[in-house]
C-alpha cells in the first residue's frame, strides 16, 4: 500500500518582516509567542517554585508540586522561566547540573505514552507504553552511581486520568523512590483536581505542596501590558486601563488580554489609513474590538436570518407562552407559523419549506433539535434565551 | 432545441408516461463534458419507475455511470470498492481495511487523475434511505462528492423517502429534488396494455387490463404487483374463448367469467396466502373450486400437550380480563354481581382493543388451578411449559429485569387462535372474558 506521509507546512524562503511602524512594533511585542524574559505580577510564585526546585536539586531528593490555576495566568510561563534561571546557575556551577523533561497531555493519543515520552527523552530509547513502564520503574528504583537529578514538567495533567490511574500513579510515585532523585512539577486548571479525580493513594503521593496562581487583576494585567510595551508609544493610557479592567471582571486571562490589544492595534491600523489620525490606539477602538470578542453573535444572526427564519422564532416563543414549557413538537410550532404567516399577510408555507426553515436555524444552533428522521415530531428547543431573540427580534 | 433533448422521442417511447421526468433529467444532466449539478435526489412511491428510467437513461446515452444498491452494502467497503472498479475498471484498488470516506476520497482522485474525466460519471445510489444509518458522514460526503474529488461526478439518490427526514442537524449541501409521482389509472392501463399476448388481440388484452384495475385498483396502484397479477390471470380470462364459449367481442361474458376469479384472487394470492405456483395449479385443475386450498393463514392449528393449552388459555384471560374481576369469574361463591357495578369509567372500551395487558406469574398459576378441574401438582413440567411457551411466542415476557422472582407476562396469541383450543379441552373461553359479558 502506498504510504502518505502526513503534509507539512511549506517552509519560509524569504526572512520574516521586521515590523515596520509602531502599531506594528506594538503588535509582535505583544504577540502571545513572544514570552517576555522578565514575568511581572509573577514574582512570588517564581521564587517558591523557584526554591522548591532548588532544595530538591541541592539536596539530590525528590518531590512533586502540583501547579494550578486557570488558563492565561502564566503557570507554564514561569515554571519554563524557573527553569531557564537553574539552568543558568547551573552551568555557573552553583548548583549541581540537571536534567529537565517537559510532557504535555494534550499531545498525546492516550495516556500511557507518556511513559514512552518520558523515556525516549531520557535516554533516546524508543519502546512501546508497557515496556517503556517498566524500564523507567527499573531505572527510578535501583542505586546508581552519579545519577542526576531530573525535574519533569507535566502540562495537562488531568488529561493522564485512566480508570485504574497507573500513569498517575507512577508519575506521583516514583519521586518517592529513595534513589529516583525525580521532581515532577504538575500543571493543572483546577485546584481541587487531586480531590475529585485522583484515588485517595494517588492524592497522598503527590503531597501537600501545591501552589495556585490567582486571575490576574486589572493593575497586574495593566502592569503586564505596559512591561510588554515598554518603549513603543501604541496605546493611549485610557485604552489599556479599559481593557484590562474589562478583562479582569471576566477571567482574568492574561493571552485574552494581549489579544484584544492586538486586535485593537488592526483596528486603529484600518481607521488611520482611512482617515489619518494621532495613531495612537484609542478608546473607540479598544471598545470595537471588546465588542467583536465579547458579544454573542447569536443575536446579530438572528437579525440577518430570513423573514421566515425569523417569523419560526416567533413561532416557536408564542408556542412556548401557550404551552408554558420550554420545548414544542415541530408540529405545535408550525401550526403557530402558519398563523403568523396568515396575520403578516405572507403566504403561508408549506411543511417541507417550514422543516427546512427549521433545520436551517437547527444547523446554526439557534435551536436544538433531534434527529430529522422524527420529521413532525421532532422537537425543538431554543439554544438561546427567549429575551435574547425578542430583543433581535424587535430592532426592526 | 437543446442537443440533449434530441433523445427525448426515443426515450420516452421505452419508457412511456414519463416524459416530464425524463425532460427535466435530461436538461439536468446537460451535455456529456458539461458539469452537472453535484447531486440530485429522486423520490417517489414504490414502482414509480425512479430507478428504471434513470438507468435506462444512463445506459442510452452511454455515460459512464455506476448504480449501488444500498441494501447490499453492509460495510462501507463494499460501498466504496464498488464504486470504485465500476467507474475505473478493474485497476487494482487499494482501500485498507475498514476504509472511511477520506480514504475513498483520496483513491478516487488519485485514479481520477492517471484517467481524467472527459463526461460526467455518475454516481447511482438506489435505497438511498440506508445511507443515514451507515456513517454521518457518508451522506453530506457524497452529497458534495463533487468538490471532494474535484471531478465531474454526479451522485443520483434514489428514495421512497421525502428528503426532510435525510437532512443532517449539521446541515449539509442540499441537493436538487425530483418527484416521481404515481401512475394515474390510465397511465397504468397504457403501461400494462403494452406487454399483450401474441395470440390473441391487442383490444381484447387492454379490456382484460380495464377489467383487472377496476377490480384491483381501489386496493393496489404497484405497477410491479399488477403486472404478477395481471399475468397470472390471463389464462383464466381466455378459457372461454379457448373452448368457443364466448367470442372476443361478448365482453360482457368475459367480465362475468373472469370476476368472481379476481375477487378471489385478492383475498389469497394477493396476500400471498397462497402462492402463484399453487395457484396457476389449482386454475389447469378445472374440477377444483378456487379457493378451496387452505392458504397459509389457515394453518394456525397447533397441536399443544394438554396442560399447556390450559395454562395457554389462563394467560389470555389473564390478559384480557381487568384484575378486579378474578374473584367474580374463578371464585366459586361469589355473589352475583352485574356488570355495570364494575364498570369503571375507563373500561367502557374493550380490552380487545387495547391489546394484552401484562400479568404476574402468580396471578396466571391462580387462574390455571381454577380452570382445570382435576387437581394439578406445580411440578417442574408445568414451569417448563410455561418457559416453552414463552419459547414458542405465543407468550412474551415483560421487563426482562427479573427472571425467577415474579416474571411477568403478556398473551400473544388471538381470539380465533385461543378459542379453537378452548374447544380442542371444551372449555368455553368467551363465558369467562370480560368484554362479552
Amino acid at each position: 500500500t502506498p504510504r502518505h506521509a502526513t503534509p507539512g507546512i511549506p517552509s519560509r524562503s524569504l526572512p520574516a518582516r521586521k515590523p515596520g511602524n509602531v502599531l506594528e512594533e506594538a503588535r509582535a511585542r505583544l504577540h502571545v509567542s513572544s514570552v517576555p524574559d522578565s514575568l511581572p505580577c509573577r514574582e512570588q510564585e517564581f521564587q517558591d517554585i523557584y526554591s522548591f526546585v532548588e532544595s530538591k536539586i541541592v539536596g539530590g531528593n525528590g518531590g512533586c508540586m502540583y501547579i494550578s490555576g486557570v488558563p492565561g495566568t502564566g503557570k507554564t510561563a514561569t515554571v519554563h522561566e524557573v527553569i531557564r534561571c537553574l539552568q543558568h546557575a547551573s552551568e555557573q556551577d552553583e548548583l549541581p547540573s540537571f536534567r529537565f523533561i517537559e510532557i504535555n497531555g494534550m499531545k498525546m493519543t492516550d495516556p500511557h505514552q507518556a511513559y514512552v515520552q518520558i523515556l525516549q527523552k531520557l535516554t533516546n530509547q524508543k519502546a512501546t507504553a508497557d515496556h517503556a513502564a517498566a524500564l523507567l520503574e527499573k531505572r527510578f528504583s535501583n542505586p546508581a552511581p552519579q545519577k542526576e537529578t531530573t525535574v519533569l514538567l507535566v502540562d495537562e495533567l488531568d488529561l493522564l486520568w485512566t480508570k485504574k490511574q497507573n500513569v498517575m500513579y507512577n508519575l506521583f510515585d516514583w519521586p518517592t523512590r529513595r534513589y529516583a532523585r525525580l521532581v515532577v512539577l504538575a500543571i493543572a486548571n483546577t485546584m481541587d483536581l487531586p480531590e475529585r479525580i485522583m484515588i485517595n493513594r494517588v492524592a497522598s503521593r503527590l503531597g501537600l505542596t501545591r501552589m495556585s496562581f490567582q486571575p490576574y487583576s486589572f493593575k497586574q494585567l495593566q502592569q503586564i501590558i505596559t512591561s510588554r510595551l515598554n518603549q513603543v508609544k501604541a496605546f493611549e493610557e485610557d485604552a489599556v486601563q479599559l481593557v484590562s479592567r474589562k478583562v479582569a471582571a471576566l477571567s482574568g486571562d492574561a493571552r485574552r488580554c494581549l489579544d484584544i490589544c492586538r486586535r485593537a492595534t488592526e483596528i486603529c491600523e484600518h481607521s488611520s489609513s482611512r482617515q489619518p489620525g494621532s495613531g495612537l490606539v484609542g478608546m473607540a477602538h479598544v471598545m470595537e474590538a471588546l465588542d467583536e470578542m465579547f458579544s454573542s453573535s447569536y443575536i446579530s444572526a438572528i437579525r440577518c436570518a430570513s423573514t421566515q427564519e425569523q417569523l419560526f422564532l416567533r413561532a416557536v416563543i408564542a408556542e412556548f407562552r401557550r404551552l408554558g414549557l420550554e420545548e414544542a413538537t415541530f408540529q405545535q410550532v408550525f401550526v403557530q407559523h402558519r398563523a403568523l404567516c396568515r396575520m403578516e399577510g405572507l403566504q403561508p408555507i408549506s411543511v417541507s419549506e417550514g422543516l427546512a426553515v427549521c433545520q436551517r436555524l437547527g444547523t446554526s444552533r439557534i435551536l436544538l433539535l433531534e434527529p430529522s428522521r422524527l420529521d413532525l415530531l421532532l422537537r425543538v428547543r431554543l439554544n438561546v434565551s427567549q429575551d435574547d431573540v425578542l430583543y433581535a427580534l424587535k430592532e426592526d | 432545441m437543446p442537443d440533449q433533448l434530441e433523445h427525448l422521442p426515443r426515450l420516452t417511447h421505452l419508457l412511456p408516461c414519463r416524459e416530464a421526468q425524463i425532460k427535466t433529467l435530461l436538461l439536468l444532466l446537460g451535455e456529456p463534458e458539461h458539469y452537472s449539478y453535484p447531486s440530485i435526489f429522486i423520490y417517489g412511491h414504490r414502482a414509480s419507475g425512479k430507478s428504471h428510467v434513470t438507468l435506462t437513461l444512463l445506459k442510452e446515452l452511454k455515460m459512464p455511470h455506476v448504480v449501488v444498491n444500498c441494501v447490499e452494502c453492509v460495510s462501507l467497503g463494499l460501498l466504496f470498492e464498488h464504486v470504485l472498479l465500476s467507474l475505473f475498471g478493474s485497476s487494482h484498488t487499494s482501500l485498507p481495511r475498514g476504509p472511511s470516506l477520506s480514504d475513498f476520497v483520496r483513491l478516487y482522485r488519485q485514479l481520477c487523475s492517471e484517467d481524467p474525466a472527459k463526461q460526467t460519471r455518475y454516481i447511482v445510489l438506489d435505497h438511498a434511505e440506508l445511507l443515514r444509518d451507515m456513517s454521518a458522514n457518508l451522506l453530506p460526503g457524497f452529497l458534495r462528492l463533487q468538490e471532494l474529488v474535484e471531478d465531474n461526478v454526479t451522485v443520483i439518490f434514489l428514495s421512497e423517502i421525502v428528503w426532510d427526514k435525510f437532512r443532517p442537524n449539521t446541515g449539509c449541501f442540499e441537493p436538487l429534488l425530483l418527484h416521481f409521482p404515481d401512475y394515474s389509472k390510465v397511465e397504468l392501463q397504457q403501461i400494462l396494455a403494452q406487454d399483450s399476448c401474441p395470440s390473441y388481440s391487442p383490444e381484447l388484452y387492454s379490456s382484460y387490463i380495464s377489467i383487472l384495475l377496476g377490480v384491483f385498483y381501489s386496493v393496489c396502484r404497484d405497477l410491479r404487483e399488477l403486472r404478477h397479477l395481471a399475468a397470472l390471470n390471463f389464462p383464466k380470462f381466455c378459457e372461454p374463448l379457448e373452448k368457443g364459449e364466448a367470442k372476443e367481442s361478448d365482453a360482457h361474458k368475459l367480465w362475468r367469467n373472469i370476476e368472481p376469479h379476481l375477487k378471489k384472487a385478492m383475498q389469497t394470492v394477493y396476500l400471498r396466502e397462497v402462492s402463484s405456483v399453487q395457484w396457476e395449479e389449482q386454475q389447469q385443475k378445472e374440477e377444483k373450486e378456487v379457493g378451496e386450498l387452505r392458504g397459509l393463514s389457515a394453518y394456525t392449528h397447533v397441536e399443544l400437550p394438554y396442560y399447556s393449552k390450559f395454562l395457554l388459555i389462563a394467560a389470555y384471560l389473564a390478559s384480557y380480563n381487568p384484575a378486579r374481576t378474578d374473584r367474580r369469574f374463578f371464585l366459586k361463591n361469589h355473589g352475583r354481581i352485574k356488570k355495570t357495578n364494575f364498570l369503571k369509567k375507563h373500561e367502557k372500551t374493550s380490552n380487545h382493543l387495547l391489546g394484552p395487558k401484562p400479568f404476574p406469574l402468580d396471578r396466571l398459576l391462580a387462574i390455571f388451578y381454577s380452570v382445570v378441574d382435576s387437581r394439578v401438582a406445580p411440578t417442574a413440567s408445568i414451569f417448563s411449559q410455561i418457559s416453552s411457551l414463552v419459547t414458542l411466542q405465543l407468550l412474551t415476557q415483560v421487563g426482562h429485569d427479573d427472571q425467577l422472582d415474579s416474571p411477568k407476562y403478556k398473551c400473544a396469541v388471538s381470539l380465533g387462535f385461543v378459542r379453537a383450543i378452548a374447544r380442542t379441552v371444551s372449555f368455553d373461553i368467551v363465558r369467562y372474558l370480560y368484554d362479552f359479558l
